[in-house]
């Protein structure tokens, strides 16, 4: 026992990595420097090319400035297919999560060869950039809205799998020695106990793959996959920006409007 | 609360007629890690007894507890549980085996996101097909047997609760009602009440009795406490660095006793008090 009048007590000094900061510093430094020197293969920047089309870029940006509103009607078929690309592909992706992600996770899948496998296709459709996924189905099942959404379907059960499968193996899971212990078969135990638990790390990763599919399938288009992107792209074709100007403000306004739904009903489950 | 027992009433001719025997036979359990955790433990448990198991932190309480119901599996040796051979089983007949040994845990071990009545019903896991749980459909008996249990700990009103709503006392209560859904012949508790204050403590080992007396189950039941062990249990096993080191009837069970299985003098957290 101590007692707390003591006066001698003493905080002990705070650690110091100055010479540790000072070094990382200096490295991050000399490697971004080392990378913009087109001698040893870095990349090339060159600012000169901004002030020589200064001009040019200012009569763009003018133009972007006065965004055409009479274009408005032409743009709504088109966004609203943007729309319905990313709930069908963010509905489609989790149905699919549901029994994937449970199979890719330790707690609900302790077989480990099955794991590892289930683990290693996702990390594989994960590593294909999205735009690299439309390009090919474009080029495979023609262009259009269906190569748009099975993108979005490989980008969303990439993202949710990985993401809840981790999150799932980094929690306690006390229910499953007495779901164990009661008699009960995996599949049981999961259907019953994990996956009610895993409800709010699956709908939150859900609302935001939803999130993401609308600003991505808005550049979509641009490869030939449907939607507003393909729009954007067809009226930049014809030096359109002010019709351009509006497609930006319209993305710009639907992304806001879905990120705001989906923070608020987020917020709600925790 | 009924006099009668309402979930062997409930369940007709479909309880078990197994038996609560339990024998272990030189039983020895190593761990992967080397760990020597029960060194060649002989013992032999008649249906109904009520059993306490003592011992310091480590000296195996918890490993001779799960070998039961073979979540530790034995290393050397025999256990039957009734007729059964446990090393000898696996898959369906393990399942089934572990269907009739309730277990409830010091963590009370509850899906708290879920309701209590779902919690309750993975007690019915290895006596209903799986369809039914896969699809959420218990069957109306499964689902008077899980409300019997409910009733019989005394919060069948909080039936529709979030489990992880509840206090410590009554989250042991729905975990013992889980257990009891199981239609047990044997009850296993690995410290049922360390997490609890001592009233509830109490109350939960009184519940404990009265399963063991009104249904006539096997209990066997680890504690820390000299107390709790004396009060609720009539026969004690003590542990000492996994080697079974006292057996004998827990209320004539001496402080020389219990010292000479704890391998040290009596302290004062070594009782609960409080008696009710
Ligand atoms: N899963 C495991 N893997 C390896 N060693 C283990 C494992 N579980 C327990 N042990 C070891 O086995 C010995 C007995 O542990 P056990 O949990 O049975 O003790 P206990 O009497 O229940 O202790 P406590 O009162 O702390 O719960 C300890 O030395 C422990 O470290
Ligand atoms: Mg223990």
């Amino acid at each position: 026992m101590s007692t707390h009048a003591q006066a001698s007590a003493t905080l002990p000094r705070r650690p110091t990595h100055r010479v540790r900061t000072a070094l990382i510093l200096a490295a991050l430094i000399a490697f971004s420097v080392a990378t913009c020197l087109p001698a040893i293969g870095g990349v090339e920047i060159d600012l000169e090319s901004i002030t020589r089309n200064w001009r040019n870029g200012a009569s763009k940006l003018q133009q972007l400035a006065q965004p055409n509103l009479a274009f408005l009607p032409r743009t709504l078929g088109p966004m609203l297919e943007t729309l319905a690309m990313a709930v069908v592909g963010a509905v489609t992706a989790a149905l699919v999560s549901i029994p994937v992600t449970l199979w890719a996770a330790r707690p609900s899948n302790p077989h480990t060869v099955t794991r590892q496998l289930v683990r290693f296709v996702v990390n594989i459709v994960r590593s294909v950039p999205d735009l690299v996924y439309a390009t090919i189905l474009v080029a495979m099942i023609g262009v259009g809205t269906l190569p748009g959404v099975v993108t979005l379907i490989l980008f969303d059960i990439g993202v949710v799998i990985k993401l809840v499968s981790e999150a799932i193996d980094s929690t306690d899971h006390p229910y499953l020695e007495a779901g164990r212990a009661a008699g009960g078969t995996q599949l049981q135990i999961n259907r019953r106990t994990v996956l009610p638990q895993s409800w709010p790390l699956l709908t939150n990763q859900w609302l935001y793959s939803l999130e993401l599919n609308v600003r991505i399938s808005a550049i979509l288009g641009i490869v030939g996959a449907g939607g507003i992107g393909r729009l954007l792209d067809e009226r930049r074709a014809f030096y359109a920006y002010e019709d351009v100007s509006l497609i930006i403000l319209e993305i710009l306004i639907v992304v806001v409007l879905i990120e705001l739904l989906s923070t608020t009903l987020r917020k709600r489950l925790r | 609360m009924t006099a009668s027992d309402p979930i062997t009433a409930a369940a007709g001719d479909l309880a078990p007629a197994a038996s609560g025997a339990i024998t272990l036979r030189d039983v020895t359990v190593t761990y992967p890690g080397g760990t020597r955790a029960l060194r060649g433990v002989s013992l032999s448990i008649a249906p109904g007894e009520m059993v306490s198991v003592v011992g310091l932190s480590g000296s195996g309480k918890s490993t001779l507890i799960r070998t039961i119901n073979a979540l530790v599996p034995i290393t050397s040796g025999r256990l039957l549980v009734g007729e059964q051979d446990v090393s000898r089983l696996s898959g369906r007949s393990l399942r089934e085996l572990r269907g009739r040994i309730g277990m409830i845990f010091q963590g009370f071990n509850l899906a708290e996101r879920t309701s209590v009545l779902s919690n309750v019903l993975v007690g019915r896991f290895a006596h209903s097909p799986a369809w039914r749980s896969l699809l959420g459909l218990p069957s109306a008996q499964d689902k008077q047997i899980a409300i019997e249990a409910l009733d019989s700990v005394g919060i069948l009103d909080r039936a529709w609760s979030r489990a992880g709503a509840l206090s410590g006392g009554q989250k042991q209560r729905v975990a013992i009602a889980r257990a009891l859904s199981q239609q047990p012949s044997v009850m296993l508790a690995d410290e049922p009440v360390a997490s609890l204050d001592p009233p509830t403590a109490h109350s939960v080992m009184q519940d404990l009795l009265r399963i063991n007396e009104e249904r006539g189950l096997t209990v066997l039941v680890n504690l820390h406490l000299m107390d709790l062990a004396r009060q609720y249990t009539t026969r004690m096993i003590g542990l000492r660095d996994g080697e079974m080191v006292f057996d004998g009837p827990a209320a004539d069970a001496t402080d020389q006793d219990f010292e000479a299985i704890y391998g040290r003098p009596i302290q004062g957290r070594d009782v609960l008090g409080s008696a009710p």
